[in-house]
């Protein structure tokens, strides 16, 4: 696998490669470059996972014609595909290199322990929401109960913005989340549920369910699974699975395709 | 189009527990005898449901409303729901 990377490198197959690398004991993302091929050596493979995809993106905004490698699990490739479709990358300068693990409850074969979020505690299945709660699970309480649950959830966000700038797919500039008419400032928890559901309707069709929002979460929001429902909800609806296919989503399109054709105005 | 997406945020806000205050109707200006019968079945609809919970929603109300929302469920869960309430 190295050799390759180095391979890739010299022939000026990619200018960058993105991979992890140990650095005071943590496994962090690290680019290697082709000035110092050695370096390479230190490339640790596992289960480590960081949005190298929005790494990528932002390298792609300052340059645009940079070539990438990266290593890539399951999800990255889901990833890879959504940023495809949104235009924030381009397939022909990215090389993925396939890495191992994958967290993802979409592919049935997909290997979950090594990146199983935290038990979750009595108080929180009592009052809020099991983080390991299945989307039927959810769904059992009734309307009342379910709302009281998830406001609990909502009410311990303390707006770090960390779900949105951990999430591979999230590249817009402007973000709804900061819009001060959308959403009101200078309060803490943020508007519940308003915040939260602004951007549970802007993952529909771009939530690729790594599960990283969740993992980075400091209040422990099951938002994994609230994003989760949002897509089950797409595929249900408009029949798109996110990140599986390189088709738009389904909300990018205004109306049905047209299947009229115009008429040719008849001769006076 | 429309109607995919308004099903879809009907069945996001069920999902939060909010489901059945969003309606969606095409009605033309010559039905005016259906707009009001549309409205006054969801105008009902919206009476049997209550008013919006989220209206004067404040976090410390949250936490008992949740011990009696829970009801039944706590006590299977924990013997002594009330005292865990009285942590918090």
């Amino acid at each position: 696998m190295k050799n390759k990377i180095k391979e890739w490198l010299k022939s000026g197959q990619i200018d960058i490669f993105l991979g992890y690398k140990t650095l005071q004991g943590h496994p962090l993302p690290h680019a290697f470059g082709k000035d110092n091929l050695e370096d390479i050596d230190t490339l640790i493979t596992g289960s480590n996972y960081y949005p190298l995809e929005k790494i990528a993106t932002k390298l792609v905004a300052e340059k645009p014609d940079i070539k990438i490698g990266m290593i890539t699990q399951d999800h990255s490739q889901r990833a890879l595909n959504v940023l495809y479709i949104w235009n924030q990358l381009d397939p022909e300068n990215i090389k993925p290199l396939k890495g191992d693990g994958c967290s993802s409850n979409l592919k049935e074969h997909a290997d979950d322990s090594h990146r199983e979020a935290g038990k979750s505690g009595q108080f929180k299945k009592q009052f809020g929401m099991n983080t390991h709660a299945s989307i039927e699970e959810a769904e059992i309480f009734a309307q009342q109960e379910r709302f009281q649950r998830w406001m609990y959830e909502f009410q311990k966000c303390i707006k770090c913005y960390g779900c949105r700038n951990i999430c591979p797919v999230c590249f817009c500039k402007q973000c709804s989340l900061e819009h001060s008419n959308l959403i009101g400032t200078g309060s803490l928890p943020p508007e519940a549920p308003i915040y939260h559901l602004v951007r549970a309707v802007h993952m529909a069709g771009r939530c690729i369910d790594c599960g990283l929002c969740e993992e980075a979460c400091p209040a422990d929001i099951p938002l994994r699974l609230l994003y989760r429902k949002v897509n089950a909800i797409v595929t249900e609806l408009f029949d798109y699975e996110t990140g599986s296919r390189l088709d738009q989503s389904p909300f990018s399109i205004i109306g049905e395709s047209i299947t009229l054709k115009l008429k040719p105005i008849a001769a006076a | 189009m429309t109607i995919k997406r308004i099903n879809f945020l009907q069945e996001l806000l069920e999902f939060m527990g909010l489901g059945g205050r969003l309606h969606l109707e095409w009605i033309s200006s010559a039905e005016a005898q259906k707009f009001v019968q549309v409205v006054k079945e969801f105008t009902e609809k919206i009476r049997h449901l209550g008013p919006n919970p989220l209206r004067g929603f404040t976090l410390n109300n949250l936490t008992l409303d949740v011990g009696a929302a829970a009801g039944t469920a706590a006590k299977t869960a924990c013997p002594e729901p009330k005292e865990t309430v009285a942590q918090n």
